[in-house]
């Protein structure tokens, strides 16, 4: 049964804009998760092949700052390797984008399950963080999936950086300005679908959210909900 | 409707589908074509050769280029101005107009305007019309009326354009031949090639010119390339698409319909050919006389026959082929006038010669075009034998004709390589300049490079295309081999000019400039290229020199006794083709931030403003109430409780070993020993001792600190830290948190109890909650940080929580503030009720200079550390002594006119600041502001002048801070 957005008290930055697509909802971690957005699942998830936009605000997602936070992350047990501008996929589904060498953003599973962001974040005190400092990734960033064979068509509308699959390999992480914000793109490809994780300031949510729908529709683009990535995904945990 | 008495029959009209007419009109009469006919191909097939009238001296003006390369064909489709005739498609129901007429462009009143161009030579403005200076009022109103070319629709909606990125290891800007070569040479090694050609369909000049007797090479040369390119997955095709600059790191503006393409190539081949020049003689500029070329593209590209008999001018080879062009599409050739003394034979030169009812006349040239009535055509030509440069035998032969076609010779359309700084010089013995050095990156290809001949430009686009590839890190091979003679020196003269004592031998068509016009601007002293330029003019319209800087610099040099290389050219700036405000402006991205209250806010009748990016609300209601709304705002804060969201206010979380120590050095106050749980003001200042920011630091912990800033300073207050950090490398962490949380300030005498009604784990007693205390805890089940502080004076807590969180709070606090009349307050209330407690608001009350001692905040500023930021600027400007102090003020009469923000402040005669907060307080019935006025005016009680609008003076006096509550026992609660 569909929740309500307020049904909790945390809500997605563009919630208004899911209701008004008669989206239906689901409670995931206290927070309701668009999974439709007024189609069906079968077709959005051929929608989302094409060209999709999701949002995953609502999941969970986190991140640690400072000059000892990759190794911090290691010993929580998470799997990152030197490299920055790569993005690092956990047995449970979590990516760990490494933004920089003192950088490292979270973000969880499809399924919703907090996993490793919950026992990193369980972890850590001053004390026992020095060094590696939480950025407060699930309120600062709004977080959108952008899927299909026409994203990177899209997204040479609103950003610069040449993001077609050929050029950019799956898990690389692209930090540059979308649509005049400051943006992080990391490529996560859904099964064979080329796919992007897309998050930028939430209090541009609904801005960009826009940008997005405008830059989508020549290709035919529309909302999606979660259900439709999911699927996607298949049996992949991501 | 006119009947296309012009139009060829098949297979004429490579561009036009003939299953598909088209109607339009011109001027309010109706035509038909087809879909693929451009405006003036349609007319002229219809027997309408009057496009337009020239900017000057109002004269009719027809087809020059028929590729959009002059002014002549600039006209108005309904509310667009200055469109290309020759370039814009005829659709159904399109209505299209001449420009620059008065009355008709039949019949343009202004046409007498042509007899009065001796009183009008180049320059005449700078002298006429502001002496004597009264009349220049009359003149103004003439020349605004008579200026500008078409009309701008000011109430016509914005259509949607808008920009894409592209992407491509190799651009190739040209799609004739040497283009189409070099995209192919570079894809074959496996580049990522995007070649662009602003016409209609590749090909360039294979898709007019004619390079044989049978007319048949350049068909078949075009099939083939064509094919190929289509064939090839690595190259993408962009026609009607124009490349409009050349910007740093080969950063190419694509302008493509509706749409600016944005393009980073990594190397560039320039294949944009050249561009067509005409023959200068009296009445050059008449209907009916056009490029030999545009004659060609009439007939090849259009089906249209460009005239019945037509003399042809000519100074190269092409000219022949025009002429056999024309003779096939049933135009009688009077004659052919060649410039040369000899001309050089080729096949196309024979085949005229054999025609023996075609006289050739060579080292000859046309003396004038005759016009017919109005000059709105040509009616018949003079020719004489060239004696001399630019002088012509006396006696001459006349020849009946209704079309002049001029084969002049070309100039490089070398723009781009002119921007990306390449070198352009001029070859005396070929008469042409060409391209003496490319920059890094760049290559070109083609007649632009001076290749003429088909086959040297095909091995200069093969050689390009490889050169390109092989720049991008491709493995491209061998270089292909250049060994065809590129015929450069066969295409032009040196001095196709001939003056006339009746003068109108046009050098630019777009300004109506004449020999004399530039040889009487270097007599007045403008000598140099550009002084001639701009004082002339020539060169500065739509068509921007591509025929008038040839003839332009040659006088020039002859003129200075210099050679043309010594004189060089003017400076080619972007854009090179005109281009929409729209392509420029749409689709802009104004990035806008909005609270997660934001909803919330217009369900209550939020009026919002803008603050940054941010939008905010200004106050509760209507505009016509808006008074009453903040008075209403600020009277419940004051007597019961009300709400503002404050979410856009900077948050920064500073944690790591060295936390205290980095607020110690960033901020002027003092926070090492700051106790856990308390809030404490942060001033910062800058290297310079101005003040840049203010707001809280709440230390939550021995090495966390969370710190607020302004929302209009918080970038910049995170960017300062970064940079500051990198330099001292402390042992501190800065996040920039402010879209992180949602933040409320609830304020009011009933305040507390509001917030009491609320499930909390948070003891909100005065007690247990002091004062400029900080707690974290809960409010229901949202987590929260809470601060007491005192910004607009009444009890009141500041509520930060996650974003995500923010609306879900509002509402819980309306909830449980309903049974008081809980009201939101909006930034007009608070800046009220902020003054009335003398709190400044950074860059309101403080500007650019503005130190701690003259804001009166010495205060805040700790001596017992080592260091902050500006601390020794501050100590310089202070022991210097100050120019002026911010104070509080009242007014000495209630009833003088109320002073606005910025009013100044005098002493004497003197200037000595401004007001920078002005109001009307309702909690103390009168008004109230701060300002700066001299450090000898400060002290309480003095009176000051204020100079508010029209010149009155008004009394002010300065007054104790804080105007309400001086006590702050309300606050304090």
């Amino acid at each position: 049964m569909s929740v309500s957005p307020t049904d909790s008290s945390a809500r997605s930055f563009i919630y208004h804009e899911l209701v008004a697509l008669d989206a239906t909802f689901e409670d995931i971690g206290g927070c309701a998760v668009a999974m439709t957005c007024g189609g069906t699942v079968a077709a959005e998830t051929e929608q989302a092949a094409s060209l999709g936009l999701c949002d995953l605000s609502a999941l969970p997602r986190s991140g640690y700052k400072g000059w000892n936070s990759v190794p911090w992350v290691v010993k929580g047990g998470a799997k990152v390797e030197d490299a920055p501008n790569r993005a690092y996929a956990q047995e449970d589904g979590t990516l760990f984008a490494r933004l920089a060498v003192g950088e490292v953003l979270i973000l969880g599973p499809l399924n919703g399950k907090p996993g490793l962001i919950a026992s990193l974040a369980k972890g850590w005190s001053m004390s026992a963080g020095e060094g590696a400092y939480p950025v407060p990734r699930q309120h600062t960033n709004c977080w959108y999936g952008v899927s299909g064979e026409h994203a990177a068509g899209m997204f040479a509308k609103i950003c610069g950086v040449d993001l077609r699959p050929k050029r950019i390999e799956n898990h690389a992480i692209v930090q540059t300005s979308i649509a005049k914000l400051n943006g992080i793109i990391v490529r996560d490809d859904l099964g064979r679908v080329p796919s992007y994780h897309l998050l930028s300031d939430s209090a541009s949510a609904a801005y960009l959210w826009t940008c997005l729908l405008d830059a989508a529709e020549e290709f035919g683009g529309r909302p999606v909900g979660l259900s439709a990535l999911r699927s996607l995904a298949g049996g992949k945990k991501r | 409707m006119a009947t296309q008495s012009r139009r060829l029959p098949e297979p004429a009209g490579l561009l036009i589908d003939r299953s598909t007419p088209v109607s339009f009109s011109f001027e309010g009469s109706c035509y038909s074509g087809f879909a693929g006919d451009t405006i003036a191909s349609a007319l002229v097939a219809n027997g309408v050769t009057t496009l337009s009238r020239s900017f000057k001296l109002h004269r009719p003006r027809g087809v020059l280029s028929m590729c959009g390369h002059d002014a002549n064909s600039l006209v108005q489709i309904g509310p667009r101005p200055n469109a290309l005739a020759d370039k814009v498609l005829i659709t159904d129901g399109m209505a299209a107009r001449g420009q620059n007429y008065f009355g008709s462009l039949k019949s343009d009143k202004a046409a007498l305007l042509g007899l009065l161009g001796r009183f009008m030579p180049a320059g005449f403005y700078y002298k006429a019309f502001h002496t004597p200076k009264i009349l220049w009022p009359f003149w103004e109103k003439v020349i605004r009326r008579v200026a500008g070319l078409g009309e701008v629709d000011l109430s016509h909606h914005h259509e949607y354009y808008d920009k894409e990125y592209l992407f491509a290891d190799v651009c190739v800007v040209g799609g004739g031949p040497a283009g189409m070569a070099a995209a192919l040479k570079a894809a074959e090694s496996g580049a990522e090639v995007v070649l662009v050609d602003d016409m209609d369909a590749l090909g360039g000049s294979l898709n007019y010119a004619r390079f044989d007797v049978k007319g048949e090479v350049a068909a078949k040369a075009r099939a083939k390339f064509v094919a190929e390119v289509e064939a090839q997955p690595n190259i993408r095709v962009m026609t009607r698409t124009m490349c409009n600059g050349w910007f740093f790191d080969n950063w190419l503006p694509l302008v493509g319909d509706r749409r600016l393409h944005k393009l980073r190539a990594k190397a560039l081949v320039v294949a944009t050919g050249t561009i067509d020049q005409h023959v200068v003689f009296h009445n050059n500029d008449l209907p009916g006389v056009m490029m030999a070329s545009a004659a060609q593209r009439l007939i090849r590209l259009y089906g249209v026959r460009p005239g019945t008999r037509a003399v042809v001018v000519t100074t190269n080879g092409d000219g022949y082929g025009a002429a056999l062009d024309l003779l096939d599409a049933g135009v009688d050739v009077a004659c052919v006038v060649d410039l040369r003394a000899e001309p050089a034979t080729d096949e196309r030169y024979e085949a005229v010669l054999q025609k023996a009812h075609i006289p050739i006349f060579s080292n000859s040239a046309v003396r004038e075009a005759i016009p017919l009535p109005g000059n709105k055509g040509v009616r018949a030509v003079d020719v004489a034998r060239v004696v001399g440069d630019g002088q012509l035998a006396a006696q001459s032969d006349r020849f009946e004709c209704d079309l002049v076609a001029m084969a002049g010779g070309y100039n490089p359309f070398a723009a781009l390589v002119y921007q990306a700084g390449g070198q352009l010089s001029y070859d005396e013995d070929a008469a042409m300049f060409g391209i003496a050095g490319l920059p890094e990156h760049l290559f070109a290809a083609g007649s632009v490079d001076g290749a003429f001949h088909l086959d040297a430009v095909n091995e200069s686009g093969r050689i390009a295309g490889w050169a390109a590839a092989k720049d991008v890190g491709f493995e491209a091979g061998r270089k292909p081999a250049g060994r065809a003679k590129k015929g450069t020196a066969e295409q032009n003269i040196a001095w196709p000019m001939f003056p006339h004592p009746k003068a109108k031998e046009f050098i630019d068509f777009d300004e109506d400039l004449q020999i004399k016009d530039i040889v009487n601007t270097i007599a007045e002293g403008f000598d140099h290229i550009e002084l001639q330029k701009r004082f002339s003019t020539v060169g500065m319209g739509p068509s921007q020199g591509r025929h008038s800087l040839l003839p332009s610099v040659r006088i020039n040099a002859r003129e200075n006794g210099r050679n043309v290389d010594e004189t060089g050219v003017t400076t080619q700036r972007s854009p090179i083709s005109q281009i929409t405000i729209s392509h420029l402006a749409g689709r802009i991205f104004d990035p806008v931030r909005v609270t997660p209250m934001h909803h919330r806010h217009l369900d209550l009748g939020a009026r919002m403003m803008t603050a940054g990016v941010w939008m905010r609300p200004e106050y509760y209601g209507t505009p016509g109430n808006r008074a009453d709304s903040i008075l209403r705002e600020v009277n419940s804060v004051r007597e019961n409780v009300g709400v503002i969201d404050v979410s856009t206010l900077g948050s920064l979380v500073i944690q790591g070993p060295d936390a205290a120590e980095f607020l110690e050095r960033v901020y002027t106050f003092a926070y090492k020993k700051q106790p856990l749980g308390r809030a404490r003001y942060v001033l910062m200042t800058d290297q310079s001792g101005v003040i840049t920011d203010d707001g809280v630091a709440c230390r939550l912990h021995d090495d966390h600190f969370y710190v607020t800033a302004t929302t209009s300073g918080a970038d910049a207050v995170y960017r300062t830290m970064l940079w500051f950090n990198a330099q001292w490398r402390l042992k501190v962490n800065v996040i920039n948190a402010t879209a992180s949380y949602a933040a409320v300030n609830i304020g009011g005498p009933n305040a507390r109890k509001v917030m009491e009604k609320i499930d909390s784990d948070i003891n909100l007693s005065s007690e247990a909650f002091p004062y400029m205390g900080v707690r974290e805890g809960r409010l229901g089940d949202i987590p929260a940080t809470i601060m007491r502080i005192g910004f607009v004076g009444e009890l009141g807590y500041e509520i930060h929580v996650p974003s995500a969180q923010g609306e879900a709070l509002w509402d819980a606090l309306f909830e449980a503030g309903a049974e008081f009349g809980i009201m939101p307050f909006g930034i007009e209330a608070q800046r009220l009720l902020r003054l009335e407690k003398g709190h400044i608001i950074i860059s309101q009350d403080t500007d650019g200079l503005t130190t701690p001692h003259e804001a009166d905040m010495a205060w805040a500023l700790s001596r017992k550390k080592p260091f902050f930021v500006g601390e020794r600027s501050i100590d310089i400007q202070t022991a210097r002594g100050l120019g002026r102090k911010l104070i509080g003020f009242e007014l000495v009469d209630p009833q003088a006119t109320v002073p606005l923000e910025a009013h100044l402040t005098l002493r004497g005669n003197e200037i000595v600041g401004r007001l920078t907060s002005v109001g009307r307080s309702p909690t103390l019935d009168k008004v109230i502001g701060l300002g700066y006025v001299a450090p000898d005016q400060a002290e309480v009680g003095t009176e000051f002048d204020i100079k508010v609008a029209h010149g009155e003076i008004v009394k002010g006096r300065v007054a104790k801070l804080p105007f309400y509550d001086p006590d702050g026992e309300r606050q304090e609660l």
